[in-house]
């Protein structure tokens, strides 16, 4: 058994893990030759920035397996200075770019470092991600507004609170990080502020989680928010209050980390050919074991309702022409609820190969049911008179200048299976139209359906085949 | 070995065998079968699979993917592409190989899911701000889905840039007769990532020619890598330098319109004596070979250029296809955007453009009537 995630209420903020406590520290992770940072005077993404660095310090990842991964906004600017990887992307995406990274190499130590408007923009992203718990950290820089377009109202902007999009006052209300996200129980959840003076070890505690890990850092934007709302450093800490979003570590999870657990879950002990071509099973392919008599190309249409197994059946009956040495080709046409409605499927078989995938007059359709024929009911009335029309008898009239030939063919399928009726028709033109020896279909079914099934419809097959059709049929 | 296989299980085989290890993509018709077969498939050869929240996040994972070194596929349908849009940019800022299938659906919006359109052509190729040039190829078969995927991911790796399959629901979904395996043999190697020497400062945009491309390294590998959506110079870094910046500019379109006759796929088939060329693409390619058959067999003269390369414009191929042409047939499931395109290369001839946008397949006789072939 794992051990139970950590209660949802906050916790004061304790001593890291091992691996963050103490020890020495390796050298900064900053690039001294950019600065100085390019915040303005007093803007907490200066402290950010810095706590970022000493939280790298403490967890010790060699530079070269450390991704920064930001996107628009001001605090979008601190990857610049970061001597690791570093990815700058949209507005509101590093989350993706971040899960891309990891997901391809799970040992990196991936750290994003975004602002409250992409959170908002990304707010899909965020929600993905803690469900998923994949091993990033995501470090909220939260000033309550757009500080980069000049102040205005963001996801996280108080009620009340003045911006340049809400000059009179906000009337949302403000998402709270930690509420939002600590249903999906990821690795760590923190809430703290840049005047903290554990900001760099709660950081560090984020990077070290292994899973998703996110802290809404609570900042002053001293250009717009701060000033324009009364915010300080002294009163931040009565804003939590205020808005009843304490600061602490609001989660901590043991859901397995998404990145590892795909891999273990899907790869299989053994990769068979890491390298190389992929490898494709053996013997699965559709080498003719017959011949067919066919000498010109054929348009099948077969026109039947969802249940019928249309498009499966148009399948096997394609294989089986490419199994007596035919071409073929298949296009299926249903609506997007598949279980109800019709189910058509055209076919196309010739000793050629086929050029055009459409066809213009079929030669032979089938139809298995109501809605089949009300679907192709403008083709019917356009068929030319040699055009063969295989119908089961009980649906009656058929609107059609082409050649009708009503068959039993829910008689015949009692005798299978209820699902066979669509089989017994392709048997009843397969044997009328001599199209190919039914040895071909039987193959194309053994190769491609599970047993049970294609014993289904080669019964249906052979049912159908023995229906008598008319006697001046056209026969290939 | 023969199989007889939709042109989306083409472009899941095409994807292995070209080296794509990591795909990530959202359900949509009809290119869902896309994501659901690299699902099936990927575990085998060690790659990585997902479905993401949103379109947006599945290219934003593949372009972080490609970062750290893997060779990456998407795919999706029309309101997907738009969705890619920003992040397609992104990709050609950043110069990242990343290999996207568009398996068209008749639009606009939502349109008709489940039917067949090439609506997106010209978006595939506009559709990012900045307007810099991408790589946009279209298959008509299933076995080009499957030569067509191998070639996008060797044409993203040698030019870092993202390489769009211009696929379609009658293409994508469509069943015929192929042997991939036969296909495969012919097909060269798949080309590796260029990496860049572990020993030396690594410039990830570094160009001298304006139309070099730089060896790519990995994330997490020997160099630190820098990769940014602003505008920036050689070196990752941002610059507002109108110099610097035109340099770049001019940069990322040579190395790709520079280079448009090593990058223009078609296939001519010209009759002596013929005044009329039809141009064709994609699926309507097909309608276009069984007109100028039909022509031909009734006596009459037809040239046909079928151009499996749509961006850069192959105007070299047209060009020369053009000559000795009075009339230019442009067959499209579409409302003209190609004909466009060729109508400023045609040099005043009459350029007819045959259009189908109503779901159905251009018919061969649509191309001989509105194509005055008779």
């Amino acid at each position: 058994m794992k051990p139970e995630d950590s209660a949802a209420t906050p916790s004061a903020v304790g001593a890291g893990p091992a691996a963050v406590s103490g020890g020495a520290r390796t050298p900064s992770y900053l690039d001294e030759g950019s600065m100085p940072l390019p915040f303005c005077p007093g803007c907490g993404h200066a402290k950010v920035t810095t706590a970022l660095d000493e939280a790298l310090q403490m967890v010790g990842r060699p530079r070269e397996r450390v991704v920064v991964v930001t996107d628009i906004g001001c605090v979008g600017l601190t990857d610049r200075h970061f001597n690791t990887n570093a990815f700058h992307g949209l507005h509101g995406r590093s989350i993706t770019y971040a899960s891309g990274i990891k997901l391809a190499d799970p040992d990196l130590t991936v750290l994003v470092v975004m602002g409250d408007g992409g959170a908002g923009i990304g707010g899909a992203h965020l929600l993905a991600a803690a469900r998923r718990n994949i091993g990033i950290c995501v470090v909220v820089a939260n000033n309550f507004n757009y500080g980069m377009t000049g102040g205005q109202l963001s996801c996280t902007t108080p009620t009340g609170a003045l911006t340049a999009t809400c000059h009179l006052g906000n009337l949302e209300a403000p998402l709270d990080l930690m509420g939002t996200l600590r249903p999906s129980k990821p690795a760590f959840l923190a809430r703290t502020s840049v005047f903290a003076d554990d900001l760099p070890a709660l950081i560090a505690r984020g990077l070290s989680a292994d899973g998703f890990a996110l802290l809404d850092v609570w900042d002053l934007c001293v250009a717009y928010y701060a000033g324009q709302n009364k915010l300080t450093r002294g009163t931040i800490d009565d804003m939590m209050a205020d808005l009843e979003m304490p600061a602490g570590v609001h989660h901590e999870g043991t859901r397995p980390e998404f990145a590892r657990a795909w891999r273990d879950l899907y790869h299989p002990d053994e990769i068979a050919d890491e390298e190389g071509m992929c490898l494709l099973p053996p013997d699965a392919g559709l080498t003719p074991v017959a011949e067919s008599p066919l000498q010109t190309r054929l348009g099948i249409l077969i026109a039947g309702a969802a249940g019928q197994k249309i498009r499966s059946l148009a399948t096997i009956l394609g294989a089986g022409a490419i199994m007596s040495g035919l071409h073929a080709t298949q296009k299926d046409d249903y609506p997007i609820t598949v279980m109800t409605g019709h189910s058509a499927a055209e076919v196309i078989l010739s000793p050629e190969p086929v050029v055009y995938t459409g066809i213009e007059n079929p030669e032979v359709v089938l139809i298995l049911s109501a809605e089949g024929r009300s679907r192709v009911a403008r083709t019917l009335a356009a068929l030319p008179p040699e055009s063969r029309v295989y119908v089961e008898a009980s649906l009656g009239a058929v609107d059609t200048p082409a050649r009708v030939i009503p068959l039993d063919l829910k008689g015949a399928a009692k005798e299978v299976h209820r699902l066979a009726v669509g089989a017994v028709g392709v048997g009843a033109i397969l044997a009328a139209e001599g199209i190919y020896p039914p040895e071909a279909f039987e193959a194309a079914a053994r190769r491609l359906q599970k047993g049970k099934v294609a014993d289904t419809n080669i019964a249906g097959l052979r049912a159908g085949a023995a229906l008598t059709p008319p006697a001046d049929v056209r026969r290939l | 070995m023969i199989e007889f296989l939709e042109g989306n299980d083409a472009v899941v085989r095409g994807a292995l065998d070209a080296g794509c290890r990591f795909f990530a993509g959202y359900p949509i018709t009809p290119a869902t079968s896309i994501l659901t077969g690299m699902m099936r498939a990927m575990p085998d050869v060690g790659g990585v699979a997902v479905q993401c929240e949103d379109e947006i996040a599945s290219i934003g994972m593949c372009i972080g993917a490609a970062m750290t070194g893997q060779k990456v596929l998407t795919a999706t349908s029309g309101p997907g592409m738009s969705l890619y849009s920003e992040n397609i940019g992104l990709a050609i800022m950043g110069e990242t190989p990343l290999v996207i299938v568009d398996v068209q659906r008749q639009g606009p919006a939502t349109g008709s899911a489940t039917k067949g359109a090439d609506g997106d052509i010209l978006f595939l190729r506009w559709g990012t701000s900045g307007g810099l040039p991408l790589i946009v190829l279209a298959p008509e078969s299933v076995e080009e889905c499957y030569t067509l995927t191998r070639e996008a991911f060797d044409l993203a790796e040698r030019y870092r840039v993202p390489v769009i399959l211009a696929s379609q629901k009658e293409v994508g979904l469509t069943r015929e007769r192929v042997d991939l395996e036969e296909t495969a043999r012919l097909c060269p190697p798949p080309r590796p990532r260029m990496a860049a020497p572990a020993d030396t400062p690594y410039v990830p945009h570094a160009f001298s020619a304006p139309d070099d491309v730089a060896p790519l390294s990995p994330i997490g590998g020997p160099h630190l890598v820098r990769y940014t959506t602003s505008m920036h110079d050689e070196r990752a870094w941002l610059t507002a330098d109108p110099a610097v910046i035109a340099r770049m500019m001019e940069h990322l379109r040579r190395k790709i319109d520079d280079h448009a006759d090593e990058i223009a796929r078609y296939e001519w088939d010209p009759q002596e004596g013929a005044s009329t060329l039809i141009l064709a693409y994609g699926v309507a390619a097909r309608s276009a070979r069984e007109a100028a058959a039909r022509v031909r067999a009734g006596g009459g003269r037809v040239s046909l250029l079928v151009l499996k390369s749509l961006f850069p414009v192959p105007e070299a191929a047209i060009r020369a296809a053009l000559e000795g042409i009075e009339r230019v047939v442009v067959p499209e499931m579409n409302l003209g955007q190609y004909a466009d395109v060729v109508r400023p290369l045609a040099g005043g001839r009459e350029v007819v453009s045959v259009t189908r946008m109503d779901t159905d397949l251009v018919r061969p006789d649509d191309v001989i009537r509105q194509g005055g072939l008779l």
